[in-house]
């Protein structure tokens, strides 16, 4: 069966506005998923969206740009010594599994209650999801921040020396990289949340690397570098998925993939330069504001389901605010990278600098 | 060597990679002019859900990375942004 007809009707006439935003979007996108592992595509998903694309299409093009990103920014960051592989592949397989669930979840949302439906599901899983690990995130980068030792690497947290306590016999793998020795049992899980929010709202980092961190006990610059490999592997699945039922727009995928490999770099560059603290910050800070943009929308997808009143002006506004949030999240994110990739690379010298005393 | 990444070794001078900075670009503005050509056509049968169709979002995705991730990588280096590489 050819389905082209009917998938056509869901893809958006691209101007050269739209081309430009989706170029400047993926370049900040990119940087900070170079930087904190995932999270450019919890921006690319709800700014596709306001650009008129259907959630389902936006989460699988997105897809479909993010697991080459992932790929580049795995590779660049492997050269940085930050790569677990191994613990990277065993949470993918699991976070596979995830992906495939995920996406069943969401075709069936779609077939049963149209796009607003589906686009509500998609906005209330950010909502929900980033206030609570981005909440959490922000307490602990507080804490680090009040103990006044922000040079300190990151101190196992209470949980995660319980789960490197427990021994499962037979179950058990060390991952040399992130250097913990932990039960598969608790990786399994773990991997499979990621995968199944990864097909939700397209980032599944925000479980993976909170979870390798405050679960496992990874340090923050592992945990989002070797979050890339694991975003590689199911980006490569879930793309394979979406594209069987032709919901992947080729086009916004390599318009996004075109200005975040710039990012990518960038950000995986940046990460040599911070305090591991800063990826705490950075995570809290874009993920509560991107919760905010997508809680501002849930009237608006509600009033389409015909659960709520609404007036057109106030519908407009609400989705202009959430627009303007979701930009202030991007321009947060990208100036708290730059600005401390700055001051590392002035503490550091400039290459020129360095080259000199090398030579 | 893919990506356009080279081991750096202490001490070593290192030509900026000026001619493959040119090269990937030209393979990387192809890819897209031929993208922005052919879009509709592309369209078409990228969202064929029958047989290897679904493939090519896959394959295309693959063969763009390749040549625009080497590209940003000596865009980059050429700009003298590299990364401190710690042990």
């Amino acid at each position: 069966m050819i389905a082209v007809e009917h998938a056509a009707l869901q893809f958006i006439d691209l101007q050269t506005g739209d081309v430009l935003a989706l170029l400047a979007i993926g370049f900040v996108g990119g940087l900070v998923s170079g930087f904190i592992g995932s999270g450019g595509a919890f921006v690319l998903t709800p700014a596709m969206m306001s650009l008129g694309v259907a959630g389902v299409v936006a989460v699988a093009s997105n897809m479909c740009h993010k697991f080459p990103k992932a790929m580049v920014g795995a590779y660049r960051r492997y050269k940085f010594g930050h790569v677990d592989i191994k613990l990277g592949l065993v949470m993918a397989a699991s976070a596979t599994v995830g992906v495939w669930v995920g996406a069943d979840i969401q075709q069936e949302i779609k077939a049963n209650f149209g796009e607003a439906g589906s686009n509500l599901y998609v906005s209330l899983a950010f909502v929900i999801v980033l206030a609570i690990v981005g909440g959490f995130v922000l307490r602990d980068a507080i804490k680090v921040y009040r103990s006044g030792d922000t040079d300190a690497q990151d101190k196992t947290s209470r949980l995660a020396r319980w789960v490197q306590s427990v021994e499962i016999p037979g179950t058990m793998m060390h991952f040399k990289t992130a250097n913990i020795r932990v039960s598969a049992l608790f990786t399994l899980p773990l991997g499979f949340a990621t995968g199944l929010l990864a097909a939700t709202i397209a980032v599944g980092g925000f479980i993976g690397v909170p979870g390798m961190m405050y679960v496992l006990g990874a340090p923050g610059l592992i945990a989002s570098a070797t979050e890339l490999v694991i975003a590689f592997v199911m980006g490569f699945g879930g793309t394979i998925k979406y594209a069987l039922h032709g919901l992947v727009d080729i086009r916004l995928a390599l318009i996004l993939l075109a200005g975040s490999l710039f990012g990518i770099q960038l950000g995986a560059i940046g990460t040599t330069f911070v305090k591991p603290f800063m990826i705490k910050v950075v995570m809290a800070a874009i993920m509560l504001i991107v919760a905010l943009s997508r809680g501002l929308v849930v009237p608006v997808y509600l009033a389409q389901l015909g659960q709520m009143d609404l007036a057109p002006q106030t519908m407009a506004w609400l989705q202009t605010a959430s627009l303007a949030t979701l930009v202030l999240a991007l321009c947060t994110g990208g100036f708290i990278i730059i600005g401390a990739m700055l001051r590392g690379y002035r503490a550091q010298g400039t290459p020129a600098a360095r080259e000199a005393v090398t030579e | 060597m893919i990506l356009g990444e080279k081991l750096r070794e202490e001490g070593v001078e290192r030509p900026k990679p000026y001619r493959q900075l040119v090269v990937s670009g030209i393979v990387s503005g192809a890819l897209y002019l031929l993208l922005y050509l052919y879009s509709a056509e592309i369209m078409t049968s990228f969202t064929r859900t029958d047989g290897w169709y679904p493939a090519l979002p896959v394959i295309a995705a693959f063969a763009f990375s390749f040549a625009h991730g080497a590209f940003t990588a000596y865009f980059w280096d050429v700009l003298g942004v590299t990364g401190k590489h710690k042990k």
